[in-house]
């Protein structure tokens, strides 16, 4: 039962993916990219993640949809928003994903005891208690990467917005 | 099965109450001004709705011959989807309450957010100005608004120490309104996330996604029929909802003397509800920079204001 869902939810997940990337529409294929977002969000379900679900439906489908949606809009005119492809990089494309899911599989085939059962699912509270115990370091390290991303764009966006103005 | 007869129930119960509230809404607006609503079907006009829907169901089905097919059509049945989503976790009372899930607060806020998806799609797929300004307006406010929203509803998720529902108010039963103690995040919370909600399903005096003179009416002008029912079945949802939630999580939910708790919890969704239409009915529009500078000077920093004392709260006055 469970492994029929899965192959449903992840062919779901690879044909949005696959529309995503193939959709001459940029509007179409950011919003393939959101349902692609949202079938990940219900493998999580699947995992007994739902608290990991929640965010990834609030910050990406919501949120970074919703900034990309902005992206798109701002960039050029609307009329026709086509996505140029070029046939001869299309090659070297695919060596590249191909190498980083061979890197990937093999992580994951090789990582002794991922196949054994998980110990219960962690409620909330024991997740963010996780975070701020144990895994402190990780998390603080984590913050400050992604303070530093949001001042350097910042940084990066007010540049423009001076030699604009003077 | 339990979850699945409630669901049910819960989402007919939903859909009959939205076509009254739409009743009181006119009723409401037309005596603020000094006008009598409608009166002519059934006794004081309470057979409005169904002759509206049956209106609504008969009217042509148009799509826009530049429109963008697809999209056009899913927008409305997406945005009636993710608002009706929100009402699982909305406890009506101990135990009635379609999915009492561990996150029951990040779900509301998750499908909130997504709410703007689809409208901002309508916006696109109608392939009119008027409609895309609408949608662009649409996406800029849920952008700056669903920040002091989640601040908010952070405060009496960390008083209570859970995000379910259902926890949420039994921690009031046990101590008092998170509106009313602890007062300080408590009450500016609650103001905070009326006013937020409101923002969220673009009520007056947040409406700049509609704007009817400014927009014709935004993101719904190309839609027709049954189609512009569902836009406008899923506002009212939303704003129904939002109400709930507010109750919920503010208001003590089912909890109050005498009656049974689904009272409650109805009469103050209700109050939430016709306190946000009086306040659509009061004031005027803000204008796009009004608003955004609304939300990121002033409610922003409030809500994290908020969420830094109540967590004072708990770690020096509560346990």
């Amino acid at each position: 039962m469970m492994q029929v869902a899965f192959g449903l939810v992840a062919a779901c997940l690879l044909l949005a993916a696959l529309f995503s990337i193939g959709s001459k529409n940029l509007v179409h294929g950011v919003l393939w990219l959101g349902a692609t977002l949202a079938m990940t969000a219900v493998l999580y379900l699947m995992l007994d993640a739902p608290f990991l679900a929640g965010i990834q439906l609030l910050l990406y489908v919501g949120g970074v949809m919703t900034l990309m949606v902005f992206g798109v809009m701002l960039t050029r005119r609307h009329a026709d928003l086509a996505v140029l492809r070029e046939q001869r990089r299309k090659s070297r494309g695919a060596f590249v994903a191909a190498a980083l899911f061979g890197t990937l599989a093999g992580a994951t085939v090789t990582t002794p005891g991922l196949d054994a059962p998980a110990a219960g699912s962690a409620t909330t509270v024991e997740l963010g208690r996780a975070l701020l115990t144990e895994h402190l370091l990780a998390f603080e390290v984590v913050s400050v990467l992604l303070l530093g991303a949001l001042i350097g764009s910042v940084v990066l966006a007010r540049k423009r917005d001076f030699g604009a103005t003077r | 099965m339990h979850w699945l007869l409630w669901s049910v129930v819960i989402i007919t119960v939903l859909m009959t109450t939205t076509a009254w509230a739409l009743w009181l809404e006119r009723k409401l607006a037309a005596r603020m001004g000094s006008r009598l609503g409608p009166t002519m079907v059934g006794r004081h006009g309470l057979l409005q709705p169904i002759a509206d829907l049956l209106k609504l169901l008969q009217k042509e089905d148009i799509l826009p011959e530049a429109a963008d097919g697809a999209l056009f059509n899913l927008a409305p049945i997406l945005t009636a989807v993710f608002a009706i989503a929100t009402v699982a976790v909305v406890p009506f009372g101990e135990g009635v309450i379609a999915a009492d899930l561990d996150i029951g607060v990040l779900w509301v806020l998750a499908f909130g957010g997504l709410m703007v998806i689809p409208v901002w799609m309508a916006g696109w797929a109608s392939n009119n100005k008027f409609a895309l300004l609408g949608g662009m307006r649409a996406v800029a406010q849920a952008v700056s608004y669903e920040v002091p929203l989640v601040l908010a509803s952070m405060v009496p998720v960390i008083l209570a120490g859970s995000m379910s529902m259902t926890d949420i108010v039994h921690y009031q039963q046990q101590h008092s309104w998170i509106a009313l103690w602890p007062t300080l995040p408590g009450l500016p919370a609650f103001l905070l996330f009326l006013l937020a909600s409101l923002a969220e399903s673009n009520r007056i005096p947040f409406d700049i996604p509609e704007a009817e003179s400014e927009l014709v009416a935004g993101v719904s002008t190309e839609y027709t029929g049954m189609k512009f029912g569902l836009f406008y079945m899923a506002e009212y949802i939303h704003t129904l909802v939002s109400s709930a939630i507010g109750a919920a999580l503010f208001l003590g939910g089912w909890s109050g003397p005498f009656a049974p708790g689904l009272h409650w919890m109805l009469l103050k969704t209700l109050g939430l509800f016709v306190f946000i239409y009086v306040v659509r009915w009061t004031l005027l529009r803000f204008r796009q920079d009004q608003l955004m500078r609304l939300a990121w000077v002033w409610l922003v920093p409030m809500g994290l204001v908020l969420v830094f004392m109540a967590a004072v709260v708990v770690v020096w006055g509560g346990a």
